[in-house]
């Protein structure tokens, strides 16, 4: 009996020390957590700012001093300038909201990145959802030798494959054009860099694709399939009803991380795309740079609104994301 | 009774004989060729824009342009690009920015991922907020970092231009120049701005680092840190002889994954630095798209395009070692 209670008297003890312990470590996370934040954070009260109070010597943190205080929170000076003219808000009666969009921004550069990001990762998804399957359930000549070389011309750089992209793009450009020139009789759309762009980001996606869709698939047991043959199925009824359904939440990995990738992509656009008004957001967020050296305002507001999408589609995909891009990470 | 053979032994001649015999012969020639189509617009895809503008680059590398086209020259760009002196400093950037970025991402996600597996209860909050820089993308981490110390208007500016603070006349991140250095030829002590990128880089990778660690905390068995417990290790030896030992494959692996990740992007020295001062900020992948693009020297950048790639390529080898290493002796 005496035992006993020493024992738990013991063990309550040791839960105190812990409960100690706990508390420090989550305090030093958030503290962490908060350390980290602070480029945000600060890009966040940037972009809130007016011109008036970006260009002061020495620069203020927040814009509430006055004449007799250094932080009056009543006096804030919060401005949505930045926004404003990235946005370019404007007063229209004839629009559906009484106001609309007018911003280079909003208007061309972000739906053009949604349309690449969009149709590449489509494309990515079902090419590697296929051939993940294919590498995942039969062993064929040359099975590894393709599976590795999948994996090794993951190791060029972007930039060595754009030398000739670029060439590629401009020898494509060039041919079309003759062919307008030389064809009368049916009227051809002019030549579009949107269709290559989106062609180039399938190609530099799709094995990182191809790779994670394999692994989902190894972990989906052989043995669903096989029983559904043996009641009668075809391989291609067993795929569509059994291996589809389960593999659904690999498959959208695939999705996610290929759109976050080329939604962030900027390298490739920036040489492909000669037209402005296919530009996707990161190279107009680069001429934005170029134009607003000053206007940290602008800078921070076109930050934050190109950020904001993929932050919302991580707060809701969490999970499928973190798995993905570890996944993804480890073998691009 | 068939149904249960095949799925207790797994086996896949088994269960390929028993269901052969279902499809008619010119529909199970079809069946066996599946896999080739499933796999063959990939295999093209990928040739036409990874394969063979890799093998394009191998050959311009051995070329120059001329008035009449392209003319073999041999070895003559990889001469001309070794002994370019801004491709030498841009070596010694790349490594004082490698060495500095892994090395603090490792450091700091090992310390991050050991709180967060310590700690008790949910830390879902906290994988959250943390992973936020990792889907940033570079050239918009860049442009935020950037802001901090824009000349006279940052909020860091007025700090790190603090005399007091930073003797001798406090430091200006976009615009101090390299300071002499000690080795003539090795870019050392670096320009203040190649410092800030790398820790603007090693803000984007802290999320991906740690979590990669913390999934290997995670696999390291708890009852061999408890007997090493009991046996009356202190904590300090069961990280250094238990933990760090058992996680140095993951380790490894993030290493390489790191070096190839900032071998190959350019977005964050485009927007935070854009090579600059001077050229204080080149690494190898922006040298090479100002030798290709700015200066329109395509032979010698692909060149330094096939050796980088040379380089990427026995990483992913030795990553592929490791790895394959790891799983065997689970």
């Amino acid at each position: 009996m005496g035992n006993l209670f020493s024992n738990s008297n013991g063990k309550l003890q040791l839960n105190l020390s812990r409960l100690a312990i706990n508390r420090i470590i989550s305090f030093t996370l958030i503290i962490i957590t908060l350390i980290t934040m602070i480029p945000v954070i600060t890009t966040i009260v940037t972009s809130f700012k007016e011109q008036a109070d970006i260009t002061r010597d020495p620069p203020i943190f927040f814009p509430c001093d006055t004449d007799e205080r250094v932080f009056d929170i009543r006096e804030c000076r919060w401005a949505v300038e930045g926004y404003e003219r990235v946005l370019g808000f404007q007063q229209s009666d004839t629009a559906l909201l009484g106001f609309e969009l007018t911003g280079r921004m909003v208007r061309r550069y972000i739906p053009n990145t949604i349309i690449y990001a969009l149709g590449s990762a489509v494309f990515v998804t079902i090419l590697a959802g296929f051939s993940g399957y294919a590498f995942s359930r039969y062993k064929f000549k040359g099975h590894k030798a393709l599976l590795v070389g999948i994996f090794a011309v993951t190791g060029v750089p972007l930039l060595t494959n754009m030398m000739a992209i670029y060439q590629m793009s401009i020898v494509l450009r060039r041919t079309w054009n003759e062919i307008i020139a030389n064809v009368q009789f049916i009227n051809l759309p002019s030549y579009d860099d949107r269709l290559f762009l989106i062609f180039v980001y399938i190609g530099f996606f799709l094995p990182i694709g191809v790779w994670i869709a394999k692994g989902f698939f190894d972990a989906i047991p052989r043995e669903l399939e096989e029983s559904a043959m043996v009641e009668g199925c075809t391989p291609i009824g067993a795929l569509i009803r059994v291996t589809m359904p389960l593999s659904a939440p690999g498959l959208s990995a695939v999705f996610l991380l290929t759109f976050v990738n080329i939604w962030n992509e900027f390298i490739v656009a920036y040489l492909l795309i000669t037209r402005t008004e296919y530009k996707p957001a990161m190279v107009g967020l680069y001429d934005f740079l170029s134009q607003n050296l000053i206007n940290l305002q602008v800078l921070a507001a076109v930050c934050l609104i190109i950020a904001t999408p993929i932050l919302i589609l991580f707060l809701l995909f969490r999970r499928s994301f973190l798995r993905a891009m570890v996944e993804g990470a480890i073998k691009g | 009774m068939l149904q249960e053979t095949s799925t207790l032994s797994g086996n896949k001649k088994i269960t390929k004989k028993l269901s052969e015999p279902q499809y008619k012969p010119k529909k199970k020639r079809f069946y066996t060729s599946l896999p080739f189509w499933f796999i063959l617009p990939t295999i093209l895809v990928v040739l036409v824009v990874q394969v063979y503008p890799a093998v394009y680059t191998a050959w311009l590398s051995f070329q120059e342009r001329t008035p009449q086209g392209w003319e073999n020259v041999g070895f003559h760009n990889y001469e001309r690009l070794v002994q370019t002196p801004v491709f030498q400093e841009s070596i010694g950037h790349t490594l004082i920015f490698l060495i500095g970025y892994t090395a603090t991402t490792l450091v700091a996600g090992f310390f991050i991922a050991s709180l967060l597996k310590q700690h008790v209860g949910s830390t879902g909050i906290f994988v959250t907020f943390l992973f936020i820089p990792w889907i940033i993308a570079d050239i918009v981490v860049g442009l935020m970092f950037r802001l901090l110390v824009t000349p006279t208007y940052g909020l860091l500016t007025p700090v790190l231009g603090n005399p007091e603070l930073f003797p001798p006349s406090g430091i200006s991140v976009l615009t101090g120049i390299r300071p002499t250095p000690w080795i003539s030829g090795f870019p050392f002590p670096p320009a203040p701005a190649l410092i800030y990128l790398i820790i603007a880089a090693s803000w984007r990778a802290l999320p991906f680092v740690t979590l990669l660690i913390l999934a290997a905390l995670q696999t390291v068995p708890s009852e061999v840190l408890e007997s090493a417990r009991i046996d009356g290790a202190s904590g300090l030896q069961i990280v250094r002889d238990i933990t760090i030992p058992l996680i140095m494959p993951a380790m490894v692996v993030c290493l390489f994954t790191l070096i190839l990740g900032s071998m190959n992007g350019v977005g964050m020295v485009f927007s935070l630095t854009g090579g600059g001062p001077g050229t204080s900020t080149y690494l190898l992948s922006y040298f090479l798209y100002i030798l290709g693009w700015r200066q329109l020297n395509f032979g010698r950048a692909a060149a330094l395009a096939l050796l980088i790639t040379a380089v990427n390529w026995v990483l992913i080898f030795l990553i592929l070692r490791i790895t394959r290493v790891n799983e065997r002796s689970r």
